[in-house]
């Protein structure tokens, strides 16, 4: 097993690495901006580098700054994590010419399917049904308002790049189009280094189901069922639970042979995720492929049994799946909470400063993922995510009220958190029936976008 | 080094009333750190001097007085941060002599060290005028963004 892995990456995730990293008895480096001196993933490892100023361009998105960090601490591998450079081909490459092994896909992997276009183009190839779509990255105004005449409105303008709801905009015409181009595309900049984006139809009112992939370097690929996220607010996940209410056996079965065939087809190896919309017909259309490890996962560990970050340590070692798909048991219903440092009652306006009072919630049922501790200071630089409330019972009532239990134990004062909208999501009869879409949050919200 | 020197090395600091000892000695380096009671600092690490931590930098109570933070506290003095990470080098080579020693005087554009990152040396330049009076981190040594390199005076 390797003995020493570097991540590369900050908050509530490097936390979970250095978590599953510790438990194989493998030595950690944090690296971190010079705005992060006191996170909790830097005071865990074995060992801490400082990479950069507060600016993601200058630590966590700065390459050389973290490979030449893995260099002098001479780690085995590198572990991206979510976001920043966990999906940058480019960086998994060097880390190959470095002699360091990426935990994650290859970049062959990356490239086909992290690029959103590349990747559709790629699963319709593999016989997966598609959104329609413009074929290629729309760059002016003129292109894009020709597209979406031909597609008809409601498009959406998505970053090739990226995900996270980031460089993403919903237009009904021209005027709107025009605007979110520019945009969509600013955005893609700053998240992902990259400005390129896309149009598709927009579907309305699907429900967004994904499947978690796992794949060995030996060619075997399962899937470990699927997490519905319709509950997004701006494309940006806020519950995911599992199994999906949407879904009976036949239809699960269906797309998870759907989602593990197209990964076997590319070769995918690793941990990865492949994201379907779910349209009112219940007709199944592939969005797009996450090359990487997703927020959500521990929904999926919890009524799995497994430890997902674990089995992408032990296949980037080189070793085999050690369990075919029908080993693959489920139990349960898991429902997870994402924490935000924002403010509900205020759309949503980031709330960060420092965290003078923290009480997390405990008892059956309950996982909490935070690097928050009393007396941190959430730095408005990062992400607003500041936590994660995964929830597992028997069935999806029994997680929902363990869910509610567990959201009236939580206290992270004086800071504004999603907390309060959790809890009202937790008491809403349409998402205790099961019967949303992705317009669920709006709709809570009385607004329209 | 082993267990008879570090049961010295912590008698020593007893008996002076240490909170940190560092000693390096043929190509090992040893630091004992009390433990302040938070839980998260570790007492005893063995750091073989190649490798880098992120407390390296900080105040060392060795056979050097001169190495401590205090420097940055005196009126008119300047430190020189690193800009990247990497390894720190004196000089172009092991067979040449280092760009600048202490007590050299210096100008903005002249070389005073090399930081090698991913096996490329890089050369780093001095941005300010003045004379060197601390250089706080070994040749070899591996550093982090942010670590303070040298101290000046400026002129």
């Amino acid at each position: 097993m390797f003995s020493k892995i570097l991540i590369a990456n900050r908050g509530e995730v490097a936390l979970r690495i250095i978590r599953a990293c510790k438990e194989l008895g493998i030595r950690t480096v944090a690296v971190y901006s010079q705005a992060d001196i006191s996170s909790l993933h830097v005071k865990l490892a074995d060992e801490a580098i400082c990479i950069g100023s507060a600016a993601s361009s200058s630590s966590y998105l700065n390459i050389p700054s973290i490979i030449s960090a893995a260099e002098i601490t001479d780690v085995e591998a590198i572990h991206p994590g979510y976001g920043f450079l966990a999906e940058d081909a480019h960086f998994a490459e060097i880390c190959e010419s470095c002699k360091i092994k990426f935990i994650g896909p290859t970049p062959e992997n990356i490239r086909l399917m992290g690029d959103k276009m590349v990747a559709k183009e790629t699963a319709r190839k593999a016989g997966l049904p598609v959104i329609p779509g413009s074929r290629a990255i729309v760059k002016t105004k003129e292109e894009a308002m020709k597209i979406a005449k031909e597609m008809k409105y409601p498009v959406i303008v998505k970053a090739a790049a990226g995900g996270g709801g980031k460089g993403m905009r919903i237009c009904h015409n021209d005027v709107r189009l025009i605007g979110a181009l520019l945009t969509a595309q600013r955005e893609a900049e700053s998240a992902f280094g990259n400005p390129d984006v896309y149009i598709e139809k927009y579907i309305e009112k699907p429900r967004h189901i994904e499947f978690q992939i796992l794949g060995d370097k030996f060619g075997h690929v399962i899937h470990l069922g699927e997490r519905d996220c319709t509950i997004q607010r701006r494309h940006q996940k806020l519950i995911e639970e599992t199994p999906s209410p949407a879904l009976d056996h036949k239809l699960r079965k269906k797309m998870g042979e759907c989602a593990a065939k197209c990964a076997k087809t590319i070769g995918y190896v690793n941990a990865g995720t492949i994201e379907f919309l779910l349209d009112k017909d219940n007709s199944f259309y592939f969005m797009e492929m996450n090359t990487r490890i997703q927020v959500e996962h521990p929904i999926t560990e919890a009524v799995t049994g497994l430890d997902l970050v674990k089995e992408q340590i032990r296949i980037a070692f080189g070793e085999k799946l050690r369990f075919k798909q029908d080993d693959i048991r489920f139990s349960g219903s898991a429902i997870e909470c994402r924490i935000n440092a924002e403010d509900p009652d205020n759309d949503f306006l980031p709330s960060p400063g420092k965290v003078a009072t923290l009480n997390l919630p405990g008892g059956p049922g309950v996982r909490m993922d935070t690097h928050v501790y009393q007396g941190y200071e959430i730095s408005p630089y990062y992400d607003s995510m500041i936590g994660k409330l995964i929830c597992h019972g028997r069935d999806r009532l029994e997680a929902i009220a363990i869910c509610k239990r567990a959201l009236d134990e939580i206290i992270i004062e004086p800071i504004k958190t999603t907390v309060p909208f959790h809890k009202r999501v937790m008491n809403d009869t349409s998402f205790i029936r099961g019967r949303f879409s992705t317009d669920f949050v709006e709709s809570l919200f009385g607004k329209t976008e | 080094m082993y267990i008879k020197e570090i049961k010295d090395m912590i008698h020593l600091m007893n008996e002076n009333n240490l909170a940190e000892l560092e000693i390096e000695k043929d190509g090992l380096k040893i630091r004992l750190k009390k433990s302040s009671g938070t839980g998260f600092e570790k007492t005893i690490e063995f750091v073989p001097a190649t490798s880098g931590h992120h407390g390296a930098h900080q105040a060392q109570a060795s056979e050097v007085p001169a190495k401590t933070a205090q420097a940055a506290e005196k009126k008119n003095v300047l430190e020189i941060k690193a800009p990247m990470v990497g390894t720190f080098y004196r000089a172009p080579s092991p067979e040449t002599p280092s760009y600048v020693n202490i007590g050299d005087q210096i100008e903005p554009g002249q070389i005073i060290c090399i930081i090698e990152a991913m096996k490329l040396m890089n050369e780093i330049k001095a941005e300010v005028k003045g004379k060197i009076i601390d250089i706080q981190v070994d040749n070899g040594e591996p550093i982090e963004f942010g670590q303070v390199l040298f101290v000046i005076e400026p002129a």
